[in-house]
């Protein structure tokens, strides 16, 4: 298939290649591997996709996200073209008008764009679910989110410091990609909840502060183990402000959960009915005001727990995600990878 | 070496800006509230200076749907029917 590139073109030494990259800002500060255009060409025909094809557009910004421009974005983040897809289908997500880019893309919350990947392309691309979950080691995990964030810096114009004005932000803002882990979970997958088949692939993107860890080494049982996740979840991330939160449950903590026999919907259930704050406690620790009488659920909804079976098969430690700002203002979206 | 540009130029489109008052005198005050705490209070308080130091003559608040989208449609509407001048702010 003959495409027509229509970016502008620089020619650069190729041993300053990546240093041009630099000078021109178009780097999230480490190194990029050049777009070339046989690379930009090669990730476009992995994909099937036509550079003009519009995959996105943020209204806010009136910025057009064309897939010329995704496939040389997600080459300088050093993703193998058959990882393209991934990338587009994350994009489509930030794209949706539910996701509300400019909230997430901008605010002092300093939002990372957690993605988690489901169905049968998390293994074919070997995206990590297990040892080491958010951490690095898997080319998959680490170059799709950067090619993400990529784009929103590039096309979208969210720079550090300029419209993208997170106050601390942090290090997922780099790339933070997981996939579930359907092979060894005993519970309905995170994209089949949400509506998609089994077979087919997607990512679910939500607009997100950095992984908190808790552990429980004592419990035999789905109350202990859960009771214990409650507790740590009750006053974080904008406790009060009704996010959305990702669960991720690790190896020992999902064999305890599910030897009790507790499906996903329980566990939403549980952790729905244990993480109420009192609006006396909010008022008093300065989160929100509000009448002292009445308790105030840690989301709006019990679905609001997006639940996944990731991480190591050792320790007794899992992991919940709170989503930025409050679920109206930013819903995780999921979309299948169709290319 | 050739390497392709990863970046775009915005779509640039004009903004009409309405002519500033000269005088408050009379003048119907919108307040556009973001959701944020406080900014309802905030915004009245403003409101009630408007009409006391300024002489406007009245003030009606609109709710956003949250501080992070534009004003909604019914917003615009309603406003243009009903207000000379707004006061919109985005704060922390």
């Amino acid at each position: 298939m003959a495409v027509e590139l229509t970016s502008k073109r620089y020619r650069v030494e190729d041993l300053d290649a990546v240093e041009f990259c630099y000078q021109q800002g178009w780097t999230d500060g480490l190194p990029v591997i050049p777009p070339t255009p046989d690379r930009v060409t090669a990730m476009l025909a992995a994909a099937r996709l036509d550079p003009k094809q519009e995959l996105a557009f943020i209204t806010h910004r009136s910025v057009s996200i064309t897939a010329e421009k995704v496939a040389i974005n997600a080459v300088m983040a050093g993703c193998r073209p058959e990882y393209m897809g991934v990338v587009v289908a994350a994009v489509e997500g930030i794209g949706d008008p539910a996701w509300g880019y400019h909230g997430p893309g901008t605010s002092t919350g300093g939002a990372a764009v957690l993605m988690i990947v489901n169905g049968p392309i998390a293994r074919q691309l070997d995206v990590n679910s297990g040892d080491n979950l958010f951490g690095p080691g898997w080319r998959a995990s680490l170059t799709v989110g950067r090619a993400l964030r990529l784009v929103m810096r590039n096309v979208c114009g969210s720079l550090p410091g300029l419209l993208d004005r997170g106050t601390l932000g942090h290090p997922g803002k780099l790339s933070y990609v997981i996939a579930e882990n359907e092979a060894e979970s005993p519970w309905t997958p995170l994209h089949v909840e949400r509506g998609f088949r089994p077979d087919q692939s997607t990512v679910t993107v939500m607009a997100a502060e950095g992984p908190h860890q808790f552990y429980n080494q004592l419990s035999p049982d789905a109350e202990g183990v859960l009771t214990t996740l409650a507790d740590s979840m009750q006053h974080s991330g904008g406790a009060g402000r009704q996010p959305q939160y990702v669960v991720a449950l690790a190896g020992e903590h999902m064999r305890t959960i599910a030897g009790s026999g507790w499906t996903k919907k329980e566990i939403r259930q549980f952790l729905f009915d244990h993480t109420k704050n009192s609006h006396a406690h909010l008022k008093r620790t300065n989160r929100m005001p509000g009448d002292d009488t009445k308790m105030r659920p840690l989301v709006a909804s019990a679905d609001d727990f997006l639940i996944v079976a990731a991480g190591g098969r050792a320790g007794a430690f899992s992991s919940f995600v709170p989503g930025w700002g409050s679920g109206t203002s930013s819903r995780a979206q999921t979309k299948e990878v169709k290319h | 070496m050739e390497i392709l540009d990863p970046t775009v130029e915005a779509a640039t489109q004009p903004i009409a800006y309405v002519d500033r008052p000269g005088s408050l005198k009379g003048k119907r005050i919108g307040l556009i509230e973001n959701t944020k705490y406080n900014s309802d209070k905030l915004l009245q308080r403003i409101g009630e200076i408007l009409k006391s130091e300024y002489g406007a003559s009245e003030t009606r608040m609109f709710r956003k749907h949250n501080s992070s989208v534009p004003a909604h449609e019914e917003i615009i509407t309603e406003v243009r029917k009903t207000c000379d001048v707004i006061v919109a702010g985005v704060g922390d």
